[in-house]
């Protein structure tokens, strides 16, 4: 065991950031190509 | 338009889940010593993995039966999937070298499991190339279908790479014949992450095969339009 704990809290946050910005950004996409089909 | 609207309600809600998914995670479960806060990607790097791999084996299965049956319904969900599962393939793919980097030492490594992932997500790639690259639908879903059943076969080296060949990537903790080696906790935190990722597995490919099945009706119309 390592008597202290690391410290990479940084990573963690970029990592949830990074997930949250592609599967949002996805989402985004799929509503505007969506709405562009149905555009007349 | 009423499967559209309901991809829509299944992403809305998946994503507000997913925001409660980020709450339990970091605030109500209890920090791994070893690793300490980065070992909180694997809720995240875990099942975006599974839903990677088991959207392939999707196209797979969905390509074959498209062979047999030539039903269109079939070549529009594998191209879904292939869309849904490449998102999921960018998540591992950046999710995994910012874990290994305080972990390991390095952002990448050349081993088996992360070079078969590189090519997974190569591949899911190429199989959305080809869609685009072939004008002529019947030889489209053809093709694709050919790519989308070396994509399934890929799969299971995938998984068991980490047993096949001496990698830096660890042993699977949660997905192996005997129980999983997490504490109940953390356990119930990556169960809630994985159905979260199930749901949104869902919701995108049901707004993606609306979307194709829109383009397509628009195309007929406007083809009977010309005529």
């Amino acid at each position: 065991m390592p008597e202290t704990v690391p410290q990479n809290a940084g990573y963690m946050i970029a990592a949830y950031i990074v997930t949250g910005v592609i599967v949002v950004g996805y989402a985004v996409s799929l509503y505007l190509r969506a709405r562009r089909a149905l555009r007349p | 338009m009423r499967l559209l609207r309901a991809g829509r309600w299944i992403t809305g809600i998946a994503l507000l889940l997913l925001a409660g998914v980020y709450v339990r995670a970091l605030a109500y479960t209890p920090m791994e010593r070893m690793q300490g806060m980065a070992q909180k990607i694997f809720y995240l790097h875990v099942p975006a993995a599974i839903w990677a791999e088991t959207a392939m084996i999707l196209v797979g299965l969905a390509s074959v039966f498209y062979l047999f049956l030539k039903d269109p319904r079939l070549d529009r969900f594998a191209a879904a999937s292939a869309e849904v599962g490449t998102v999921f393939a960018c998540v591992i793919l950046t999710t995994g070298p910012i874990w290994g980097k305080p972990i390991w030492g390095t952002w990448w490594s050349w081993d088996a499991r992360l070079t078969l992932t590189l090519f997974l997500f190569l591949l899911y790639m190429g199989y959305m190339l080809l869609r685009g690259a072939v004008s002529d639908p019947g030889e489209r879903a053809r093709f694709a279908a050919v790519l989308g059943i070396c994509g399934m076969v890929l799969v299971p080296f995938i998984h068991f790479s980490v047993y096949m060949f001496r990698t830096l990537h660890p042993m699977p903790i949660v997905l192996k014949p005997s129980t999983p080696s997490l504490p109940p906790v953390m356990l119930a935190t990556w169960l809630m992450s994985l159905g979260v990722f199930s749901l949104l597995y869902v919701g995108f490919v049901i707004q993606r095969y609306a979307l194709s099945y829109l383009r397509e009706q628009l195309e007929a119309a406007g083809e009977a339009r010309n005529a």
